[in-house]
């Protein structure tokens, strides 16, 4: 073997002048990879080389090569430091493969949907407040005018506790609320008017389960109280939210109805989104004389959304508020119902099951 | 209530056909279920609670009046026939709190089938015809609202009816065939020696009346609304009669409906009065009458309503009308007619007037905002707050039942307490109030593994309920795949720090620096479970848990025993207060430089590595602002019983450039520190 000093000499000025001529990334990776790849490179060989040099020689040719080494890493990184930007130098990525995108939740529909009637309510003044889903008979019922054996209770068929419940509002909780109301009440009797207010949350009802029906659903309440509050005002207060929460090319109607706390009653209707309104089943484009109408709406051509009214006067005298002074309207509409007349989810038990094919649904 | 359009045209002379009326008085607050264009024209409508005068065609007969501005027409009858010599029926009033008027009368009749027309009606109408007394009774009803019944008078011990309670252990046989117990809270009606009907609700199968009945005793009778819904509801029977009696019969009714069944038996032939009327009406009930202002009108419902239209709406109906001037300006008093049980004030006689104004043309305006709002519930920040960091950490809401199986709440109860039962519930899928979101999102997930969906992430937030009340709290549950499959990455499925960092980031929402300490929970692996803490006031509080689910939990909601579910519920409260109030305050960048170290020491494999950075914390200078762990290993190289930890300390001081010398010193102190409290020895 040829003097292994004489030849690290040699190879590092072959390296330099091969550094020297090359130009491009592509020229420094060439040069990167002749002296030293870990396989196949000069000084890589050269290294493994001094294992047959005289043992005294050893340390000083070890040496010499490794600061042959040094000084090829540091021109070469140099160098390619100095190189321009290159974008045909890094190596090309198959961009056809899929991204690793971070995991997103979806938010639930009524959880989308209560916050968008929030959001419109709270534009229009509105506050927003929770209460207890345990109530008392007193907050759910008779404070609204609904006293024990009131015909009125089977319009919402309580589930009750079997043992009373102590409650941080107050006197023990005996039932399930099956509206928001009670909330209501608990504020009015601790808020002098005037009250502007929406309070949404779970309800509790004892219904088979149907197409329509769940023992348990949700609701957004409302309630203003003033001194010139009027019918007109709750008309337009409702359709001013219903026209922005379902869009402008949705008819509205508003006619009278019952509810114990309230008097005068009243009911919106919005037209029917499967027939446009016209009621006529799919078989009268054909006029098929034996069309049954529109399935949706039963022919009406209308869809009840909400329940509404000015707030009785026996309410007012319950929490200490002065019913010659004051007149106020309060509503209520289940978030599931928006959901199907707005979405067209037929099956409200949908909400409940969690099947993450149905959640994905709904934008994130 | 069903309505036949040519038997409301008896009454006026409605326009137009079925669906026209139906729209019409759907309009003014009658609900239409449906119409039927058979030979006999039907409109079926939802009757309001308030409304049962409108359980009748008369009834809607007059808001029809009202519409159209059409008179209200008697129905054209015979006059009844004279009454043969009269026959004995004693009456005894003896609870007129129950009942405040109860009418009689013998008729002698010929039963039979009922003439074609009255039949078909009834049938119409939704009730069976049986014989024409029993038809014309319900016929009555059907047109007037006021029910009837009729006893087999022969067959009435006494000749004799006494209207009473009930006597404890009484029995009686309904018309339905039942045995019935009935008690003092229950107003009967008995003839001299037992019950023989229950007042309101339904008659008697003893006193019957069939093909041998010679003659009745027809009963018109005014019962206490509340009594008749005690009643029928204890004995789960719901009749046409007991449907009027509750929501409020006409007081004044009970004669005219005998003389109009009289009128009809006459017509039909099926039967003649024998002897006079019998009226027992102790305590007669004063006629109502109401102020209705015209300016409370206009403020209710925001329009002024032109003056004539209040009695051209209102008379129709059947109220009176006399203009009065007072002191609030003008007005009218307004005569309550007695089958409006539901006009009491005011605002009820707006709405009537209302209703017949049309809200459709009622202008659309707003109510003016003359305070500023309070505060909002601080509740509904902080639990939107939770749903993004979890819909952010790939976390989908879901929303599950109150209300779940004993079984799959009991493991989640605290030891000792038991779920809260609902009294009525559907069934037992729902007995009891759930003390924990976790069995409901449990089933969740187990219903999306049935359907091929294995990777499962959910959480709600929403109530629990224990002895102590109810509470919010947010709850997750991660069961299958920790990271979502993809070519360049191994597959990894959840374990315990994927779920204790989700806590983790929750807590770093609020501000809140928790703790996590070995725990044990009923429904959780022990030694895979941590309690999670943090400093409320001055001492440290209980956040929740977080930890792998007990497998016998799983599997007995349907997952195979080897499958690793992660769970975590934290109190929303404890995390409200644990979270630090007021204003944030920003820190200015730091100005200097940093000095990383690096540190390999060998522990034993038991120390908890929440031990090992408070003895780095405590002996590292302040110049220390972070320790995180950045390996931790066992094997190749590490004595048995021993594990090698990697920390990387930072240290950076805030008022000049650390030297390498001093970062060397404090992390040999650090060093010394360890060696001392664990005994462990640098790698």
């Amino acid at each position: 073997m040829e003097d292994p000093a004489r030849h690290i000499d040699e190879l590092r000025a072959r390296f330099d002048s091969d550094l020297a001529q090359a130009s491009s990334a592509a020229d420094l990776r060439a040069v990167r990879d002749r002296y030293v790849s870990r396989k196949g490179g000069l000084v890589s060989h050269l290294l493994k080389s001094l294992g047959s040099a005289p043992p005294v020689e050893r340390p000083r040719l070890g040496q010499l090569a490794n600061d042959l080494k040094l000084h090829i890493d540091a021109r070469l990184s140099a160098r390619e430091a100095d190189l321009p930007p290159s974008r045909q130098a890094l190596e090309a990525v198959d961009v056809t493969l899929p991204g690793r995108p971070p995991r997103l939740g979806h938010q639930h529909p009524l959880t989308i949907l209560r916050e968008r009637m929030e959001a419109i309510f709270t534009r229009l003044g509105f506050l927003i407040i929770e209460g207890p889903e345990l109530e008392d008979d007193y907050h759910n019922f008779e404070a609204l005018n609904l006293p024990p054996e009131h015909p009125a209770r089977d319009m919402q068929d309580t589930l009750y506790l079997g043992t009373p419940v102590r409650s941080a509002a107050g006197s023990p909780a005996t039932l399930l609320r099956t509206h928001t109301s009670g909330m209501q009440i608990r504020y009015m009797e601790q808020h002098p008017p005037p009250v502007r207010l929406i309070a949404p949350g779970r309800v509790y009802r004892r219904d088979d389960f149907d197409l329509t029906h769940t023992p348990m659903f949700t609701q957004v309440e409302g309630l203003v109280v003033g001194e010139d509050v009027s019918l007109a005002d709750l008309k337009g207060t409702l359709f001013a939210f219903l026209r922005e929460l379902f869009g402008p090319d949705r008819q509205l109607r508003f006619r009278p109805s019952f509810f114990p706390y309230t008097e005068p009653s009243a009911e919106v209707d919005i037209s029917c989104a499967a027939c446009g309104g016209t009621g006529l089943g799919p078989k009268s484009a054909a006029n098929r004389p034996d069309d049954a109408g529109c399935a949706m709406c039963k022919r009406s051509g209308w869809l009840e959304i909400l329940g509404s009214g000015m707030v009785h006067p026996a309410v007012f005298e319950a929490v200490g508020y002065d019913p010659e002074r004051y007149t106020g309207f309060a509503f209520g509409l289940g978030i599931e119902r928006v959901a199907l007349l707005k979405w067209g989810v037929e099956d409200i038990r949908l909400f409940y099951e969690n099947d993450l094919r149905f959640l994905e649904q709904f934008p994130l | 209530m069903k309505i036949v359009l040519p038997w409301l045209r008896d009454w006026v002379q409605v326009p137009g056909d079925a669906d026209e009326v139906a729209r019409e008085l759907s309009l003014r607050g009658f609900e239409v279920a449906a119409v039927e264009h058979g030979r006999l024209a039907v409109i079926d409508f939802e009757i309001t609670a308030n409304r049962p005068d409108c359980m009748s065609h008369v009834g809607l007969a007059r808001e029809a009046s009202a519409i159209w501005g059409l008179p209200l027409e008697a129905p054209p009858e015979a006059e009844p026939a004279s009454s043969g010599p009269a026959e004995r029926l004693d009456v005894v009033l003896e609870d007129p709190d129950l009942c405040p008027r109860y009418c009689a009368q013998v008729f002698e009749v010929r039963t039979g089938p009922s003439p074609a027309w009255l039949g078909e009606r009834l049938e119409a109408a939704g009730i069976r015809p049986i014989n024409n007394v029993v038809d014309v009774t319900n016929y009555v009803m059907l047109d007037l609202g006021q029910p009837l019944h009729a006893f087999d008078l022969e067959r009435l011990a006494g000749r004799t009816l006494v209207i009473r309670r009930g006597r404890r252990g009484e029995r009686l046989q309904t018309l339905d065939g039942v045995e019935r117990q009935v008690d003092p809270d229950m107003l009967i009606i008995a003839d001299a020696e037992r019950a023989a009907a229950i007042g309101g609700v339904m008659g008697g199968a003893a006193s019957e009346v069939g093909p041998g009945t010679g003659l009745i005793a027809l009963e018109s009778a005014y019962f206490h609304p509340a009594s008749v819904r005690r009643t029928s509801k204890r004995l789960g029977l719901k009749t046409e009669a007991s449907l009027r009696f509750e929501r409020g019969a006409d007081i004044a009714a009970p004669p005219a409906a005998i003389a109009r069944a009289a009128a009809l038996m006459a017509r039909i032939g099926a039967g003649v009065p024998r002897g006079p009327l019998t009226d027992r009406y102790p305590s007669p009930r004063a006629p109502v009458r109401l102020r209705l202002r015209a300016a409370g009108l206009a403020r209710l419902l925001g329009q002024e309503i032109p003056a004539p239209d209040v009695p051209r709406f209102l008379e129709p109906l059947g109220f009176t009308v006399e203009p009065a001037r007072d002191a609030a300006g003008p007005g009218w008093i307004v005569g309550v007619p007695t089958w409006r049980v539901d006009v009491s004030r005011e605002a009820d006689l707006v709405e009537d007037v209302g209703r017949h104004y049309g809200y459709d043309r009622l202008p659309v305006t707003f109510p003016a905002l003359t305070a500023p709002q309070p505060q909002p519930d601080p509740r509904i920040g902080r639990e939107r707050l939770v749903r993004r960091v979890l819909t952010s950490a790939g976390f989908s809401d879901a929303m599950t039942f109150a209300f779940i199986e004993r079984q799959a709440a009991q493991p989640f109860c605290t030891p000792g307490s038991e779920p809260i039962p609902i009294a009525n519930p559907l069934s037992e899928k729902f007995a009891v109030l759930r003390p924990s979101i976790l069995p409901g999102l449990l089933d969740a997930c187990a219903h999306n593994r049935r359907r091929e969906r294995r990777d499962v992430r959910l959480f709600e937030t929403g109530s629990r309920f224990t002895g102590d009340g109810e509470g919010r709290a947010a709850a997750f549950l991660w069961c299958g795949a920790a990271v979502d499959p993809h070519w360049s990455l191994p597959a990894r499925t959840v374990d315990f720090f994927d779920a204790r960092g989700v806590v983790e980031q929750i807590c770093a929402a609020f501000g809140i620096e928790p703790d996590f300490r070995p725990a044990e929970r009923s429904f959780l692996v022990r030694g895979r479970t941590a309690e999670v803490l943090a400093r409320v006031d001055g001492s440290m509080r209980t956040l929740g848990s977080v930890g792998q689910l007990a497998p016998d939990v799983a599997e007995a909601r349907g997952f195979p025993p080897s499958e690793e579910i992660y769970a975590a519920e934290l109190d929303l409260e404890a995390i409200a207060a644990g979270s630090p109030g007021g204003d944030l305050r920003a820190e200015l960048l730091p100005r200097y430089p940093s000095i990383v170290r690096d540190l390999s020491i060998l522990v034993d494999e038991v120390l908890p590595a929440a031990a090992v950075r408070g003895t780095i914390r405590s002996a590292a200078p302040a110049t220390l602002v972070s320790v995180v762990e950045f390996d931790r290993y066992r094997g190749q190289g590490v004595p048995q019983g021993r594990v090698s930890l990697s920390f990387r300390l930072t240290f950076r001081a805030t008022d000049r450039t650390l030297t390498d010398r001093e970062a060397d010193e404090a992390t040999s102190g650090v060093l010394a520190a360890l060696a001392a409290a664990h005994g462990a020895e640098r790698r």
